[in-house]
């Protein structure tokens, strides 16, 4: 489903990701491993469209999509959780989950916030608050449920566990595997490696944005992942 | 009795600045730009409106095509002024923005003739008493009610519909928005229209209260509505609604009471600074 081939990118002449290749296919788990700063955050960006690749290709389902804008991407299926999970504080929860349906035809919205409430009974309940005011855990299942909204085959997560009490970075897993078992692949890191090894099936680990390693994550090499 | 009726005309003049500071403030959220050349839609606006009244005899024909003008043009000053010196650090729009505001006073100067026109039969010049020993002229109600539609309008839009959501999540969190599958260009092009058409309705009224539009018409807003969004928290839509009704009732009172010391504008200014010093992220904005 997704291919990366030699992918470069960076900030202005700055470059946070030197040649990253990977292959996905549907349903499959990846987790990135590195230390802070070697480059993790900007691959998924630049996956999401927010860091334009300076050269190499990023292929989803056959076609090219290097060159299209974040909302594009959203559309063909790339859902985002992103770090400090960047929820809309000023809108409520329902809000939110609406702008992350926004892609999704109108008449489809009663269906996934049902699905998404399915999955996090909490939001349900707090659908009325503004978003702002929810718990580091709420918030954060609130991020899933917003790029779930988009019904995306591709889900990028980005430091899942970061701040989080113990109980709920399960509560997140436990959301992760049902996407999953639903046939939705997914790109996870999390400063937790042992959690993230433990949950995906392939892994890769980086280093001062070079890739140091790529295979099955029961394989990972401890030297580098600690 | 008197000071009833200076909250109404404070009211009033607070209704137009909320008008005006409405598309500054909309630009503002969104592209972190201070937009001076807003007023001089406020002020093509106004021409728009004496010229098509005076051509047509309709005043609401006049009015709606006002409207409907600005919007657009207010759309196309994004994509020619805007758009392309997004990159740059906003000093370099706010510059871009002066310029076209001078050059434009100038085009109006130029297109119109110096001396301003007026309105060759004023329509709505009624009175109506609205309550005992105050009354008002159809035109100033007219205001009122036009303010109030459609920044009632507005909010509705921006509670209920899918995509006044998502530009509220637009002004948050432009990138998020944009991953959610929001286009934020359309969202931008379709604020511009909004705020645009908003000063461009604003313009018509003033023009027609006080029976003149002039090529300068809109030095005065221009900086007011400016201080308006500062006082109302930069980006704050509700602040800045506050700010103006306040402004219009506090120059309304301060042109009465201290209008021997300070000029009406001053008093505007004198206000902005008390009240930054109290609360210097403005009145309505977040920490």
């Amino acid at each position: 489903m997704l291919q990366v081939a030699d992918l470069v990118c960076g900030y202005g002449d700055i470059t946070a990701v030197h040649g990253i290749s990977l292959t996905l296919g549907q349903g499959e788990t990846m987790a990135l491993v590195g230390p802070n700063g070697a480059g993790k955050t900007s691959f998924l960006m630049a996956l999401a469209g927010h860091i334009q690749p300076q050269s190499g290709t990023i292929t989803l389902d056959g076609e090219t999509i290097n060159t299209l804008a974040a909302a594009q991407r959203c559309m063909r299926g790339i859902g985002l959780v992103p770090e400090g999970r960047r929820i809309f504080p000023d809108l409520t929860v329902m809000e939110n989950l609406v702008v992350g349906g926004y892609s999704r035809p109108r008449s489809e919205q009663t269906l996934n916030l049902d699905h998404v409430y399915d999955i996090f009974p909490r939001l349900h309940d707090r659908q009325k608050q503004l978003a702002g005011s929810l718990s580091g855990g709420e918030q954060q299942m609130l991020a899933f449920g917003r790029a779930m909204m988009a019904r995306p085959r591709l889900m990028l997560v980005d430091e899942l566990s970061l701040g989080l009490m113990p109980r709920v970075v399960d509560e997140c897993y436990a959301a992760l595997d049902k996407l999953v078992a639903a046939g939705i692949a997914v790109i996870l890191v999390d400063q937790n490696s042992d959690a993230a090894l433990a949950f995906c099936s392939s892994a890769l680990i980086l280093e001062s944005g070079h890739m140091t390693w790529s295979g099955l994550a029961a394989n990972a090499p401890e030297s580098l992942t600690h | 009795m008197l000071l009833i009726d200076l909250c109404i005309q404070g009211l009033i003049q607070g209704a137009i600045y909320a008008l005006i500071a409405l598309g500054l403030t909309l630009v503002y959220g969104l592209l972190r730009i201070l937009h001076v050349a807003h007023a001089a839609l406020f002020t093509l606006g106004g021409y728009v409106g004496v010229v098509v009244t005076n051509g047509s005899g309709s005043f609401l024909l006049a009015l709606l095509t006002a409207m409907l003008i600005v919007g657009f043009v207010g759309m196309a000053s994004y994509r020619v002024i805007y758009k392309p010196l997004l990159m740059r650090p906003p000093l370099i729009a706010l510059i871009a923005s002066i310029g076209v505001f001078i050059a434009s006073e100038e085009l109006f100067r130029l297109v119109f003739g110096a001396y301003g026109l007026s309105y060759t039969n004023p329509p709505l010049k009624g009175q109506v008493e609205i309550l005992p020993g105050i009354s008002l002229s159809h035109a100033r109600i007219l205001v009122v009610v036009l303010a109030v539609g459609l920044l009632s309008g507005m909010g509705w839009l921006a509670v209920h519909t899918r995509i006044g959501i998502a530009a509220r999540a637009t002004v948050v969190d432009p990138a998020m928005a944009a991953s959610s599958g929001v286009n934020v260009e359309t969202i931008r092009y379709a604020s511009f229209f909004i705020g645009s058409a908003f000063a461009g309705a604003a313009g018509v009224m003033v023009s027609l209260l006080n029976n003149l539009v002039e090529p300068t018409m809109g030095a005065v807003p221009s900086y007011k509505a400016l201080a308006i969004i500062v006082l109302g928290g930069l980006g704050s839509v509700r602040g800045a609604l506050v700010a103006s009704l306040a402004l219009g009732v506090i120059e309304a009172f301060g042109t009465i009471y201290v209008g021997h010391i300070l000029d009406r504008d001053s008093i505007a200014f004198a206000f902005l600074i008390m009240i930054l010093m109290v609360r210097p992220q403005g009145l309505l904005a977040r920490g």
